[in-house]
């Protein structure tokens, strides 16, 4: 029978709530009484006043009852007062309750905010610190593709105008005799059209001629 | 009072133990069926074992009684009728004053009618006196409005049971119900 195995808490509040409950019922229960009292003597002094209708006025154990009645419904206004009263207590009490849950909440709320602002006290520093490291890194970086741009812009245009050099130069003394040697040619016969009259001789002798002609040109 | 009975209640022969083992377990049926017909119509919670009610006084009269038709059962046949109340859960058996509870609901179907009303009315987790749920104004409407305290709090226990209610005690007499 012992509720001290259940698993639902119950808190000093709560019997404290129990304890007001129990004595709003014992008044609850009062009235209940009360009203039947009243009820019943209410009858009674009908009767009273039913068996002899005259001399109601004078008998003195209708005026008791009256006064009686009239006494239990004062009690019976107090007592819902009272009841009133405790079921107020009751509400401010249960309100009270939900009151210091949130209080208890905010606090809760309150300190890990704190705690979390602890976490932040450095940040000024450690914010400066990111900023310089992130200027130190800016410039490391502009140092670093400045000097490859350089050095390597320069080799590479060193390189290009070498290859430039080689390719061109090359091209140049390779083709020299290819593109002239045959424009040359064409000219030949006009030069051969010139000595028609002695074929045989001339001939030979162009052709003794161009070798000549190659290594001027070139 | 015969007048919310079946009409059986008014045949003579259900009043005397029937020899034959087949009808005697038919009339006791219907004898269990009467008495929870009886205490429902009436309210009553609690009978003892002579069959009136147990919390009006004497003036009640026995239902194993109907002056109606002048008969009543006799005392070895009652015990048998308790019996066979008991076996087929109709009633529990009070141990401090050899009284029963008539349950026309059975215990669980209280607990979960009782369960409802917290829920509906909005009074979880909150502290309910066995008064306010008996006698209180709020629970005026409700089917276990004047419900015998002992057998309240029995249904009670089974919410316990069920995780779902706390008894709060009071001078060692348990006053108070938390249910969440």
């Amino acid at each position: 029978m012992g509720q001290r195995g259940s698993k639902i808490e119950v808190t000093k509040a709560d019997r404290a709530i129990l304890q007001l409950k129990i004595s709003k019922d014992e008044i609850h229960k009062y009235a209940r009484r009360t009203e039947s009292l009243i009820a019943s003597e209410d009858l009674q002094l009908r009767n009273i006043i039913k068996a002899d209708p005259k001399a109601s006025n004078k008998n003195p154990r209708a005026r008791l009852l009256l006064k009686k009645i009239h006494y239990q419904r004062r009690l019976l206004e107090q007592a819902s007062d009272q009841l009133i009263n405790l079921e107020n207590m009751v509400a401010t009490v249960e309100f009270k309750l939900v009151e210091q849950q949130f209080i208890i909440g905010l606090r809760q709320g309150n300190e890990i905010l704190t705690k979390l602002n602890k976490e932040f006290t450095g940040v000024d520093d450690l914010m400066d610190q990111v900023q310089d490291q992130i200027a130190y890194q800016d410039e490391i970086d502009q140092v670093l593709s400045s000097s490859i741009v350089g050095s390597y812009e320069d080799e590479l245009e060193r390189e290009l105008k070498q290859l430039d050099r080689e390719v061109n130069g090359s091209v140049k003394q390779s083709e020299m005799p290819s593109v002239e040697g045959p424009t040359k040619q064409p000219e030949m016969p006009s030069v051969e059209g010139l000595p028609e009259p002695q074929p045989e001789r001339e001939e030979p002798a162009v052709e003794e001629e161009r070798p000549h002609e190659a290594p001027l040109l070139a | 009072m015969t007048t919310n009975l079946p009409a059986i209640y008014s045949f003579p022969p259900l009043y005397t133990c029937q020899p034959n083992a087949l009808i005697r377990e038919q009339q006791l049926t219907v004898w269990c069926e009467i008495i929870v017909e009886f205490a429902k119509k009436e309210r009553v919670w609690c009978i003892t074992a002579e069959g009136t009610p147990a919390k009006d006084g004497g003036d009640k009269q026995s239902v194993f009684r109907n002056d109606v038709i002048q008969r009543s059962v006799k005392s070895t046949f009652i015990e048998e009728i308790w019996h066979k109340m008991i076996e087929t859960e109709k009633a529990l058996r009070i141990d401090s004053d050899s009284n029963y509870f008539i349950l026309w609901r059975s215990l669980d179907s209280w607990s979960a009618l009782i369960l409802q009303w917290f829920e509906s009315s909005g009074k979880l987790n909150q502290v309910i006196t066995l008064y306010e749920l008996i006698e209180g104004d709020e629970t005026l409407g409700c089917e276990f409005h004047g419900m015998d305290s002992m057998l309240m709090e029995k249904c009670l226990l089974r919410l316990r049971e069920r995780g779902r209610a706390s008894l709060l005690k009071d001078q060692n007499k348990v006053m108070g119900v938390k249910v969440v």
